[in-house]
């Protein structure tokens, strides 16, 4: 009962609701099909609706990349392949990123440098992008620049070295961010994302390369065992100069040495295959009957392959102690 | 030396031995009498291939012409000493005529391995001459070289190696008694009568010669 009197009133008809119905404005039950009682959408029109002025202010929360890192960022040709005044990344974090663009452009003709922001920053608009790579990468080795957003990979820029625009198209330049950016976005948290678009753009660069005419196509493993083998060569005509040079030096005294050791040891083996041994005979007294022969040697059994000899050894214990 | 059925030390010419009186009467009663014709290498109970027979031939052999006074022969039995290959390798040593073996080596001057299969045991006996020069010690030493190969039944690999293992054992030997013949006399020498006893310890405390000393007053 009590119960029942906190459920809502029943609707009541009135004429303007007829009227209302009949001109399809009203539909009888709706209210009852609809989750949220009158009770609290009248809760909700109460919620003021934001003005123009604060969405506009919600726009502009995300700043522009403070004015004092601006120098750190643009001023000169960065030192670093990773380029983070900011420190947005911690010191494990950022020793490992630079250490695989160290290794990329140890491994390629192409570096590639990263600027890196926040998410939610903007780069200011006085400063362009493009004349940038321009001032800084034109001289020297080409390079790949990217402006990276630390969590939305999304909004990455790239730029190239004059040199490599000229030889790599925009499309496959964009083609290149795009599979990077999803090879990012696949990942969970943002250190993933920008460790796995560096890795995967590393590998467009590789492409990239090759269709500027930086790397041959021809493999380079053939080249290196033709190096190799030189190098066996060298090693094997250092070794037989130096065996020459002592052959020389010794190879007359060795020889004789060798000759004399040879005929020696020779010598002694034919000696001792042409060697016979006699024995003095002495008389021994029979025994047991035998007319010829009583000597009793050991015995043994090779019945068992886990028993050493020893233990196989037939023999009878002395228990007369003589 | 020692009784090859008690294998319990026995003294030198003892007719019968004295613990067990085995003699070799007891093997002719079970064995015959009769003188067996035998060869250096008899495989009877089958034991070699052909191929292998060669090899073990030629082994026996080569020690044949490195100890001009010996011959070692080879005998492989399935069951035919009655469990005991001791007493049965020394009644054979006694009983065989070796066909092969020239008539300046009789089997005094012979050493015999005697191969059971059936109770899978091996042994060696050795005649007189070579009572002085061999040991129990020198033949099991020379057994275990081969027992690894009889293990797996190779008994002719075995048997080349063990002849090939008293070949160096023997050279030893040899060369030891040809500078120090008399250390191998003594083990052999028939004991002394009690006669000569009593003698030499006359002689032993016969009071020595006074030396020709000047007493002066």
């Amino acid at each position: 009962m009590a119960w029942g009197a906190l459920e809502p009133p029943l609707p009541v008809w009135r004429d303007e609701d007829r009227e209302a119905m009949e001109r399809g404005e009203l539909v009888p039950g709706l209210t009852l099909l609809t989750e949220t009682t009158a009770q609290e959408a009248a809760a909700e029109a109460e919620v003021p609706s934001p003005a123009a002025g604060e969405i506009s202010a919600d726009e502009q929360e995300s700043p522009e990349v403070a004015e004092r890192f601006l120098d750190d960022y643009f001023e000169t040709r960065p030192t670093d392949f990773l380029v983070d005044p900011q420190q947005l990344l911690g010191t494990k974090d950022a020793r490992d990123r630079q250490s695989f663009l160290k290794y990329h452009s140890g491994d390629s003709e192409v570096d590639l440098f990263v600027y890196l922001f926040d998410g939610h920053q903007a780069i200011p608009s006085e400063v362009r992008e493009e004349e940038v790579v321009e001032r800084f990468f034109s001289d020297g080795k080409p390079a790949v620049v990217v402006y990276y957003y630390l969590g939305a990979p999304q909004k990455s820029e790239i730029y190239l070295s004059p040199f490599l625009s000229e030889t790599v198209s925009a499309a496959e330049q964009r083609r290149a961010l795009n599979s990077s950016v999803e090879e990012a976005m696949e990942k969970p948290d943002a250190l993933a994302q920008f460790e796995a678009f560096c890795v995967q753009l590393s590998i467009r660069i590789y492409w990239m390369e090759r269709a500027a005419g930086l790397v041959e196509d021809a493999p380079a493993i053939p080249l290196a065992r033709r190096v190799h083998a030189v190098e066996k060569e060298e090693a094997a005509s250092g070794a037989v100069l130096q065996a020459k040079e002592w052959g020389h030096r010794y190879g007359v005294s060795s020889g004789i040495m060798a000759g004399a050791v040879l005929i020696v040891v020779g010598g002694l083996s034919i000696a001792r295959r042409r060697a016979r041994y006699r024995f003095p005979s002495f008389e021994v007294a029979p025994r047991l009957g035998g007319s010829h022969a009583a000597g009793i040697g050991a015995v043994i059994s090779f019945g068992s392959t886990t028993q050493s000899p020893s233990s196989q050894r037939n023999e009878v214990p002395n228990y007369l102690g003589l | 030396m020692k009784c090859p059925r008690c294998v319990q030390v026995i003294h030198r010419g003892a007719g019968l031995c004295p613990h067990c009186g085995f003699g070799i009467a007891e093997m002719d009663a079970r064995h015959g009498t009769d003188n067996l014709s035998l060869r250096r290498l008899s495989d009877v109970a089958g034991l070699m291939k052909s191929r292998e027979r060669t090899k073990v031939q030629a082994a026996l052999d080569d020690f044949a012409r490195r100890f001009p006074q010996l011959f070692f022969a080879v005998h492989t039995a399935s069951g035919e000493g009655g469990g005991n290959v001791r007493q049965f390798g020394f009644w054979l040593l006694n009983r065989a005529a070796f066909e092969d073996v020239p008539v300046d080596r009789p089997n005094e001057a012979g050493i015999l391995l005697v191969i059971d299969a059936e109770s899978k045991s091996a042994s060696v006996t050795w005649g007189y001459l070579l009572d002085p020069y061999l040991t129990e010690e020198d033949t099991f030493l020379c057994l275990s070289r081969a027992h690894a190969y009889w293990l797996e039944g190779r008994f002719a690999e075995g048997t080349v190696r063990m002849v090939a293992q008293l070949g160096k054992i023997l050279s030893k030997r040899a060369a030891q008694a040809r500078r120090d013949p008399e250390r191998f006399e003594r083990k052999v020498a028939p004991p002394a009568k009690t006669g000569e006893i009593a003698r030499r310890i006359r002689e032993g405390h016969r009071p020595m010669k006074r030396e020709n000393v000047e007493v002066r007053p």
